[in-house]
């Protein structure tokens, strides 16, 4: 019985929903904090000690406000939209080891299933902005797919790096392997940059925005979902966030494992380092257009990655 | 192939006015513009004519809260030109100052404008921080940050003493090296130059016979400025330099903005040396003497110009503005085809568009698509006869 | 990457924004804001009326015992009456927040009372 009560409450309490739900909300506090910082504002203040209340009060904000459906969208994708969004950026979560080095959910090929989850994500983007019927979110959602085609592969490659370099297609096993070895960030700096660049446009932050921007198409493939449908997307969006810095941490930098036991304060300490760089990046460049990302990507990244896949092959053969 | 057509309508992120823009679009490149005005007409024009020429002062100072003091110097200039009085030096020379300050003031605001709408927030925020200082150098000498209410039919209200001097000096100097700073920037940032450069391009002989004024004429390599052509106040006695630069797009646009602000900080330093003592306002009568009057100003968006016409009382017969972004709203027409989608807002910020100050009357009618222009007669004879109804 | 160093720059220093109400920017000296009179020392002339360019005063009776209605609502705060009054009867404060939950609020009254010392506010 006992181990089965455990499992329940592992899955439930930590590190399970509650407590990524709180992450959420703390890594997006973080996230405004920084970029506000680094503009030299002060970012949230009031509602809370320090504003860390703020992401909850923006949440129950939109729980609480109308609900517009237009009328000529498809009713049943544009309600489960939302939803399915906010599920695929969860479940992935599950397979990134956090207590110790083991996940709460580990097998053989969890990479792969992370991967395809990630790819979904952007498809569903697409769907979205298909069924809201709006020029703006046509616009939009074309730029999403078109932007997937480019930051796909890269993105893949970068991390079957590590995978390559640890022998396992298992995300708890790299970080075990990292725990006896020398850090993959150490030996492979190269895959670390292009995972952040790429982790950048499946996120959707500045500078590849592009799908999302607020002053060219009024915020583009989400421009028709609002109240708890917009609520969703966003918790959504933080989700994504903590999945990208987890994955940053955990293939590359060793996840929970350290100086010492693994333990799930290192992984913190890490999340909030890869949280730093990710919002670093956010506040110094412009947006790029969809031509000039997908001419940079297919010019310099692609080439990149393989260049690293090579070299990781040629050093352990 | 067939075009979408996407209203950049009254409200847009983008804007910070009302405009409607109606873009036909094939797959990211837009085709075909068509424009609207109209939404913020405030019939300022019609309100000049039961203001006596004091009051109206205050009236035009309010067309645009930014460019406000090149309303305002383009006003009393043509009031001082029907009375045939010429204010004192000092007027004159603190006249320059002010508008320099503003137009200083201008292109900051400008700056961070055009950065946000590229989407790089950073810079909005770095930009409007540092006009904070020249808001407060503006508000020691006028008291108020924006519409100053310095100018007055005759001369200014408000001297500026030593002491102040000393302290706006101090302001001069962080302004220079922040302008510095930006052009650093704008010049070596790679994704500013990647989304500014080749974007909106603007021939010579299509800004020429578009009539296109200001900053947007000089990008495009002609040096023309109301200051240089026709000096007015005291810019006949400070030297300066027209700038312009070669390459006619949004990039070129910026630089010549930066650079017209390292040149307001030194036409600032020397007027402040130069300066003569003595008065700064003269008395006027109220009645003004018949005739008409033209006056022309380089505002920071362009050229000004005002039209009056009197007829002996206190009050003015006929108002005529035209501002400057009315004048380079035809050229932004044909600077927006063959554009990506993306780029639509970078190029309407190049242009600096101040639409509140742009709104005038020309009567189209839909039906039969004939177009003409009023007189004022027949005007007022429509609008009693619909009035009647 | 050109703004990197300015970015790490901001983070050691302390954000620019003023953190209303508790911290407010210093009015300098020649700002201009609501504007009070001394009623003992107005003479009627009518002078601030008539040059006043939003007709947001107005005198109540003729003559030497005049009083003055003020709106606020119309006031530019320009200052053109404080220069005009032959005695200087007018004067600015530097009272800017003058936001109203009454409309009624935003009209103040100069009036002089029997032994012509005081001004009161009419509610």
């Amino acid at each position: 019985m006992v181990p089965e009560i455990t499992a329940i409450l592992e899955v439930f309490l930590f590190p399970g929903f509650f407590f990524l739900f709180f992450l959420a909300f703390f890594i997006e506090w973080l996230d405004r904090k920084l970029v506000a910082k680094f503009q030299n504002r002060y970012g949230p203040l009031h509602v809370g000690p320090k504003g860390i209340l703020q992401p909850v009060a923006d949440f129950i904000k939109l729980l609480s406000k109308e609900d517009i459906k237009p009328a000529m969208a498809d009713r049943v994708p544009f309600v489960a939209m939302p939803l399915l969004l906010l599920t695929l950026a969860m479940t992935p979560l599950f397979c990134i080891p956090i207590t110790s080095s083991y996940a709460l959910i580990s097998f053989e090929g969890d990479l792969i299933v992370v991967m395809f989850l990630m790819t979904l994500i952007a498809l569903l983007l697409f769907i979205g902005a298909w069924v809201s019927t709006n020029r703006f979110s046509t616009i939009g959602g074309v730029r999403a797919g078109l932007q997937m085609f480019g930051y796909e592969i890269p993105l893949n490659i970068a991390m079957i790096g590590p995978a390559i370099g640890a022998g396992s297609l298992s995300i708890s096993e790299i970080v075990k392997w990292q725990s006896h070895g020398l850090w993959f960030i150490l030996t492979q700096p190269l895959g670390f940059a292009i995972l952040s660049i790429c982790l950048l446009a499946h996120l959707q932050r500045v500078p590849f925005d592009i799908p999302e921007a607020e002053t060219e198409i009024v915020s583009g493939w989400l421009v028709e979902f609002s109240g708890k449908k917009l609520a969703l997307i966003r918790l959504a969006r933080n989700f994504k966030l903590i999945l990208a810095a987890s994955l940053m941490a955990s293939l590359y930098m060793g996840g929970p494992s350290g100086l010492w036991q693994p333990n799930p304060l290192t992984y913190f300490i890490k999340l909030v380092i890869c949280v730093f760089i990710l919002s670093n990046l956010r506040a110094l460049f412009a947006r790029y257009r969809i031509d000039q990302f997908l001419a940079g990507v297919w010019r310099y990244l692609t080439p990149l990655a393989l260049l690293q896949i090579s070299i990781i092959q040629v050093l352990t053969w | 192939m067939k075009t979408i057509k996407i209203p950049f309508g009254p409200q847009h992120p983008a804007l910070e006015e009302p405009i409607n823009f109606i873009f036909e679009v094939e797959e990211e490149r837009v085709v075909n513009v068509k424009l609207r005005l109209g939404y913020i007409h405030r019939g300022i024009e019609k309100l000049a004519e039961n203001r006596t020429y004091h009051q109206n002062v205050y009236l035009v100072e309010r067309i645009c809260g930014i460019c406000s003091f090149a309303h305002t110097t383009c006003y009393t200039q043509a009031v001082e030109e029907l009375l045939g009085i010429d204010i004192p030096e000092r007027a004159k020379f603190i006249r320059t100052i002010t508008a320099e300050m503003e137009r200083v003031q201008n292109h900051y605001l400008w700056l961070g404008f055009t950065a946000k709408e590229a989407g790089f927030e950073t810079l909005f925020m770095y930009t409007w921080r540092d006009r904070e200082t020249i808001l407060e150098v503006l508000e020691t000498i006028s008291g108020k940050r924006v519409n100053y209410g310095m100018n007055t039919i005759g001369g200014i209200r408000r001297d500026i003493s030593d002491t102040m001097t000393e302290q706006i000096e101090d302001k001069l100097n962080h302004l220079e090296n922040r302008s510095k700073y930006y052009k650093k920037i704008c010049t070596k940032e790679q994704t500013i130059l990647k989304r500014t450069v080749g974007v909106g391009i603007l021939k010579p002989h299509d800004a020429l016979s578009l009539c296109a004024v200001g900053p947007t004429l000089r990008a495009s390599n002609i040096p023309r400025d109301v200051r240089a052509d026709e000096p007015y106040a005291a810019y006949g006695e400070i030297p300066f330099k027209v700038i312009t630069y070669k390459r006619h797009d949004v990039a070129s646009r910026i630089l010549v903005r930066i650079d017209e602000t390292l040149e307001s900080i030194n036409i600032i330093r020397y007027a402040l040396k130069n300066m003569p003592k003595g008065p700064i306002r003269v008395k006027v009568p109220q009645r003004v003497p018949k005739g008409e009057a033209v006056s022309r100003v380089e505002a920071p968006r362009g050229e000004d110009i005002y039209y009056l016409k009197s007829d002996g009382s206190d009050k003015p017969v006929r108002l005529k503005v035209r501002a400057p972004t009315l004048a380079n709203l035809p050229s932004l027409c044909k600077m927006l085809i063959d554009v990506n989608i993306a780029d639509i807002p970078v190029v309407i910020a190049g242009i600096d568009p101040c639409i509140a100050c742009a709104e005038r009357i020309m009567l189209v009618d839909t039906k039969t698509k004939k177009r003409w222009i009023w007189s004022g007669d027949e005007l007022r004879r429509y609008a009693c006869e619909w009035y009647r109804k | 990457m050109a703004m990197e160093n300015e970015l790490i720059k901001s983070l050691m220093k302390k954000p620019i924004t003023l953190r209303f109400p508790n911290e407010r920017a210093q009015p300098v000296e020649r700002m201009r804001g609501k504007v009070t009179w001394k009623i003992e020392k107005c003479i009627g002339c009518t002078l601030c009326a008539k040059i006043c360019p939003s007709e947001a005063v107005e005198l109540i009776g003729e003559g030497r015992n005049a009083e003055i209605r003020y709106y606020i609502g119309r006031c530019l705060f320009c200052g053109e009456c404080v220069d005009i009054c032959p005695t200087e009867a007018i004067e600015t404060t530097k009272e800017f927040e003058l936001a109203f939950t009454q409309p009624k609020e935003m009209t103040l009254e100069f009036r002089r009372t029997k032994r012509n010392l005081e001004s009161s506010r009419k509610k």
